[in-house]
């Protein structure tokens, strides 16, 4: 099956004042095309450096990161960021959406940064994901008009409107009650079957992990366990 | 089909409108600056439109009654014009003037004899200029003393009698109708006086002309030095729409093949120009401090600015926001900024500008006879043009812009992952 990422080896180091702190250490993993994937540990363990490396944010000091086809290995800054516009979607856990653009402007931003420069196929693009995350209706609402809720489903759709390789969320519902947490993950459990997108979120929320389909802890900067299921638990 | 752009960057359209309602997010710290901005450009076109308006009223005035558009001298006299000499005549008066009157732009001559004198009414004698004028046919002409006649009359060819200066006027205590005597070396080393009646004052504005100097008839003047039909030099005036430059090569080529000295009015005010040069200097200096004032604020709000949307900062470049696109945002939110308050400010000052250009500012009731530094006198018209205003309105958002650099630079520098984290 073909891969959306893969980690080999791969270490991060960070220098705190005088001493060296080590995030990862000797992290490998295959993520398969589709996944649904959680990463899951106790804090400290790593999951938001692997997620950082993932998204191309950071730079591993040891083994090497692929996406697709393409390392990531001594790419400037520049194309690292054309990098992540082309291949990756963004879910953060406390949405940062931008609050002086309305719903459909924050959808069509990743559009804007892609260089799709004709309105009409922004918006339509925009418009269809919008009634895909169920936000048909609240486009032209601003951030601040919208519950926890519907800001991460804004969120969802950001990161998914120009069909990205890999979604990357980080706790993408620690900030969200238990019933709109289960939303959202029907939301994004929804997305990756309809759009075989491949998703990676962080979490710490039980409730969360076994809507995965495949589960890996890591503990210490290591992979503690990797398991798989076949399809995660849908919710109610 | 779809048109690409920058893949990385925001449309321009896009980053402006971004960029403007960034701008009311804080809009009590947009307006505090953008108000900074604002009185900065206020004061900066106030003071350039009075600043131009006593410039050339000033230019006008040394034109219009001391100096002409350019003067003829024999060679020689202009390097020892300090001294007043006479030992350098203009003969042939008529001739010059023919020929240089004949020189394509000039619009008129006159001949001039201006001496060191000493004027007294029996108890008081005070050092002053003497300036012996064709009273008909020529001097008004080329200068507009007759009217600047304050008291009295304007002189009469037939008749012996002294135009005073205003200031010399007051000093001496003396008014239309009153007798003075002349006291001046002649060409030749000796003494001579001459006792003559004062006819008119005049006050021009000018402190050399009205505290220094007096006026008589040319042929007065001739006799009292004992030089018969010469002059000291000939004033010329150029016609109103002559291109000055290229009247006053003209007329050097013309008058220099005559062996005589061409100067133009600045030439003759190097002094003066001089002094317009420093005074620019240091008031641009002190405006300069207030726009540095106002641009240190867009500097400042920017920096405040991109420090609270740092995380939103993280998240556009984790999308694929180049560091470029980060500099584009925030020199415009500078930018706009500045046209903001260039915009406010160049309106009060239009307004202010405007009011003033039709009502005038008066001098005398503002300075009564305080010296200005400038020869200029009465009522001042400010005035200042659509290009200038236009010009400082797009100068500010180019300023504001650059103050902006700094802080952009430094957002655009951000590592996405600590920007991400940022509280």
């Amino acid at each position: 099956m073909a891969l959306a990422a893969r980690l080999v080896d791969v270490k991060k180091v960070y220098r705190v004042g005088d001493i060296d702190v080590q995030a990862v250490r000797g992290v490998s993993l295959d993520i398969e095309a589709g996944a649904f994937l959680s990463i899951a540990g106790p804090s400290g363990s790593g999951k938001t450096t692997i997620l950082n490396l993932l998204g191309a944010l950071d730079t591993p000091t040891g083994g090497s990161i692929w996406i697709g086809e393409q390392s990531t290995e001594g790419l400037s800054a520049k194309t690292l960021a054309d990098f992540r516009n082309t291949h990756l979607g963004f879910v953060f856990q406390t949405f940062n959406l931008v609050p002086v653009l309305t719903v459909e402007e924050n959808v069509e931003l990743p559009l804007q940064l892609h260089g799709i420069a004709d309105p009409a196929e922004r918006k339509t693009r925009v418009q269809r994901m919008l009634e895909e995350v169920g936000l048909g209706d609240l486009a032209d609402r601003r951030p601040t008009e919208l519950s926890g809720g519907q800001q991460q489903r804004v969120g969802i759709a950001r990161a998914l409107v120009k069909g990205p390789t890999l979604v990357l969320a980080d706790e993408p519902t620690a900030n969200l009650d238990s019933t709109t947490a289960g939303e959202i993950m029907d939301l994004m459990q929804a997305m990756n079957e309809r759009h075989e997108t491949t998703f990676v979120f962080s979490t710490h929320d039980p409730m969360v992990m076994e809507r995965a389909n495949r589960l890996v802890r890591l503990r210490d900067g290591r992979i503690e366990s990797d398991k798989r299921r076949n399809g995660g638990r849908r919710g109610a | 089909m779809a048109r690409e752009t920058i893949p990385g960057r925001l449309s321009t359209a896009h980053t402006v409108r971004v960029a403007w309602r960034n701008l009311r997010r804080n809009r009590r710290r947009t307006w505090i600056t953008a108000t900074t901005v604002a009185i900065a450009v206020l004061l900066f076109q106030c003071f350039l439109a009075l600043l131009t308006a006593v410039e050339q009223q000033s230019f006008d005035n040394l034109i219009r009654y001391q100096t002409a558009h350019a003067k003829l001298y024999a060679a020689g006299h202009f390097e020892l014009r300090d001294e007043f000499p006479l030992d350098y005549p203009l003969s042939q008066l008529e001739r010059i003037q023919e020929k240089a009157r004949s020189v394509d732009g000039v619009a008129a001559t006159t001949p001039r004899l201006t001496f060191s004198a000493r004027l007294s009414d029996g108890i008081d004698q005070i050092a002053c200029l003497g300036v012996g004028i064709q009273v008909t046919g020529s001097d008004a002409d080329v200068f507009r003393i007759p009217q600047a006649v304050v008291a009295g009359t304007y002189l009469t060819e037939d008749e012996d009698g002294l135009l005073l200066g205003s200031g010399l006027a007051e000093l001496f205590g003396v008014s239309a109708g009153d007798w003075l005597t002349v006291l001046a070396k002649t060409q030749a080393g000796a003494y001579e006086a001459l006792d003559l009646p004062v006819v008119g004052l005049v006050g021009t504005g000018n402190p050399l002309i009205d505290r220094n100097s007096f006026l008589l008839p040319l042929r007065t003047a001739q006799y009292l030095l004992g030089m018969e039909t010469a002059a000291t030099e000939v004033a010329v005036r150029f016609a109103a729409r002559a291109r000055e430059s290229a009247t006053l090569r003209r007329l050097r080529d013309a008058m220099e093949a005559e062996g005589l000295t061409v100067k133009s009015w600045e030439e003759m005010e190097q002094d003066f120009m001089a002094l317009v040069k420093v005074k620019r200097t240091g008031q641009g200096v002190m405006l300069g401090i207030f726009i540095v004032i106002a641009l240190v604020g867009v500097t400042n709000t920017v920096l405040m600015a991109a420090f609270e949307r740092t995380r939103e900062i993280g998240m556009m470049m984790a999308m694929g926001l180049r560091g470029t696109g980060v500099q584009r945002l925030f020199l415009l939110e500078g930018g706009l900024t500045g046209l903001l308050g260039g915009a406010l400010g160049s309106a009060v000052a239009l307004a202010i500008i405007g009011y003033f250009a039709s009502v005038g500012i008066d001098l005398n009731a503002l300075y009564g006879d305080m010296d200005l530094g400038y020869p200029v006198k009465d009522v001042l018209y400010p005035a200042i043009s659509a290009g200038l205003v236009l010009g400082c309105w797009l100068g500010t958002g180019a300023l504001a812009a650059i103050a902006s650099l700094y802080p952009a630079v430094r957002a655009s520098r951000q590592d996405p992952v600590e920007a991400l984290r940022h509280v």
